[in-house]
């Protein structure tokens, strides 16, 4: 008998890509062990597929269900998770399908996909207690340069070269037309989800870099200039005032290493 | 809201997402809830509503995840995470699988047979003594449903069990529907595996549907697959009298994972699992006066 790392392995091997060398005379069970053992190859392919196509609904909707289960099929042999909440399985699916289907006809495929990913993240977050305005209010002003900001758990930031968040509105309101022009135009924007609630803004350039930073943790200072570096028109006293007004930030911290006056 | 008192005697019922917001919003008559802790460790929302719940339900903790007979060890951070929601829970009940799931960091998705002998007795022994330290509390650990066996296997599956629970201190989930598939479909007696179970250590048992498809290793016969996707099978039913018999008052739940019906209709079936185990609990009651 092998030792047990061995049998597990030569079983992971059978289960995920087939390779059932060596197993057969390990196993009994029935006529054939190894047609028992083809219920747990089943089982580990259909229960991620399955997770799979759940958390890729709107993408199956827009390229079909059959596009996406043919890459479903060999992302699990090639990807096994290596996460045990089948919810957080699928971040590289995105990429995987992209390559896997032919994208002329559907460009942004890939960033369409990703932000089905994010929306099954975004739809079970919660929000947490915002900084309250009292908090802001007694900072003093030179600090706020070296503050970094925790945003809420729920938040999405992408840039786009095709009005994909149109095209997301429209399967989440199953209003889809029958023809769409998407055309090339640049979007940024934030989504936000709390219990269950989806909400989609588009950002000016500035005010998108500004979040966007600040929600990665990069201290204010820093998110200011990368507004200022997207967009010269960038405000940043409207932009904190925007951002403290829609309780997007639940925690305040001084950047280590910070100047103290 | 409703004030019923509850409690482990009285049948409980896996808990599945898809029930989640009508169980809080409708409290059903149900004495317990069990839920498998990865479908809340990344759900937010969910785990919420089951703080919720919890105030007014014993809750379970079944995980799926810990993979006590993985020989590349169990995953401490996913054992964190579950302690996490343990410390929020405070489950009547924390419970796992004898199987491995996991792989040199890669999750299989399934519980996967092992074999029984001395090198994955102490695997999972000291796996066992593990995830106990790491929850701060007894865990229970299920009888697997069985397609295949190990040529090397030293020992049964009931001497296997019995010798982790002297070893790691660890207490029994008796699924009993797993108990009457695997005793099918590896050509056992089921009553006689649970004759063969240590009674003492049996803390929680199990009740959930499978399904008989062609058995391709056996052309003309039948192999049971675990689906959790029906009902409870005639068969299983009666073992549970037995069961019942053997281990005395149990909580019991129904688990359902596919194909998920109605709240309803798994309360149906926990309120079987009430008759059968009042009536047989009864008769037992009878039988020690006359004796």
């Amino acid at each position: 008998m092998p030792s047990l790392a061995e049998v597990q392995q030569q079983m992971r091997n059978a289960v995920v890509t087939g390779d059932a060398n060596g197993i057969g005379a390990l196993v009994t069970g029935g006529g054939d062990a190894l047609r028992r053992l083809a219920i747990h190859q089943r089982h580990y392919r259909a229960s991620l597929m399955a997770a799979l196509m759940g958390r890729f609904k709107a993408t199956a909707w827009l390229v079909g269900s059959e596009a996406v289960e043919s890459a479903a099929a060999t992302f699990v042999r090639e990807q096994p998770p290596v996460v045990l909440c089948l919810a957080e399985y699928g971040e590289a699916f995105p990429q995987h399908l992209s390559r896997h289907v032919a994208t002329n006809r559907v460009p942004y495929l890939a960033a369409f996909a990703t932000l089905d990913w994010h929306l099954g993240r975004l739809a079970v977050a919660v929000d947490r207690p915002a900084v309250a305005r009292a908090v802001w209010a007694a900072l003093p002003p030179a600090g706020l340069v070296d503050l970094t900001v925790t945003c809420q758990p729920g938040l999405y930031y992408f840039t786009a070269d095709r009005p994909i968040d149109e095209l997301m509105r429209l399967y989440l309101t199953d209003a889809a037309p029958d023809r769409l022009a998407l055309p090339e135009t640049r979007a940024w924007v934030e989504v936000r989800g709390n219990r269950g609630r989806l909400t989609f803004a588009r950002l000016a350039a500035g005010e998108f870099a500004f979040r966007k930073a600040a929600h990665t943790s990069a201290p204010l200072g820093g998110a200011v200039e990368q507004a200022f570096a997207a967009d010269d028109a960038f405000d940043p006293s409207a932009a904190l005032a925007n951002l403290i007004d829609a309780n997007l930030v639940t925690d305040l911290e001084i950047a280590p290493g910070a100047r103290h006056s | 809201m409703s004030s019923i008192p509850r409690s482990l005697s009285q049948s409980g019922v896996g808990l599945r997402l898809p029930h989640i917001e009508e169980a809080v919003a409708a409290r059903p008559n149900a004495g317990w809830f069990e839920v498998h802790p990865e479908n809340f460790l990344a759900n937010p929302h969910a785990t919420e509503l089951l703080q919720e719940l919890a105030r007014s339900y014993p809750i379970a903790i079944h995980t799926v995840g810990l993979s006590v007979g993985s020989a590349s060890g169990l995953d401490r951070r996913h054992l964190a995470r579950v302690r996490s929601l343990v410390d929020r829970i405070d489950p009547v009940l924390v419970s796992g699988h004898l199987a491995w799931s996991t792989h040199q960091g890669e999750y299989l998705n399934d519980l996967l047979p092992l074999p029984y002998t001395a090198e994955t007795l102490a695997v999972v022994t000291r796996h066992l003594q593990e995830v106990q330290d790491g929850l701060g509390r007894p865990f229970l650990l299920e009888n697997p449903s069985c397609y295949l066996g190990f040529t090397g296997s030293t020992m049964t599956e009931v001497q296997f069990l019995s010798e982790l629970v002297d070893r790691s201190g660890c207490q029994l989930l008796c699924d009993v529907s797993n108990v009457c598939l695997s005793a099918h479909n590896m050509g056992y007696d089921a009553v006689a595996y649970l004759e063969g179970l240590p009674a003492h250590a049996v803390r929680e048992l199990h009740l959930g549907g499978f399904t008989a498809e062609e058995d391709d290793s056996r052309p003309g016969h039948a192999v049971l697959i675990d689906t959790h996707s029906t009902r409870v099978a005639e068969t299983a039913w009666d073992l549970y009298t037995h069961a019942v018999a053997r281990f005395g008052a149990t909580p019991t739940l129904i688990e359902w994972d596919n194909e998920i019906p109605s709240l309803g209709t798994l309360l149906e079936e926990a309120a079987r699992a009430d008759q059968i185990a009042q009536r047989t609990l009864s008769r037992e009651s009878a039988h020690a006066l006359t004796r």
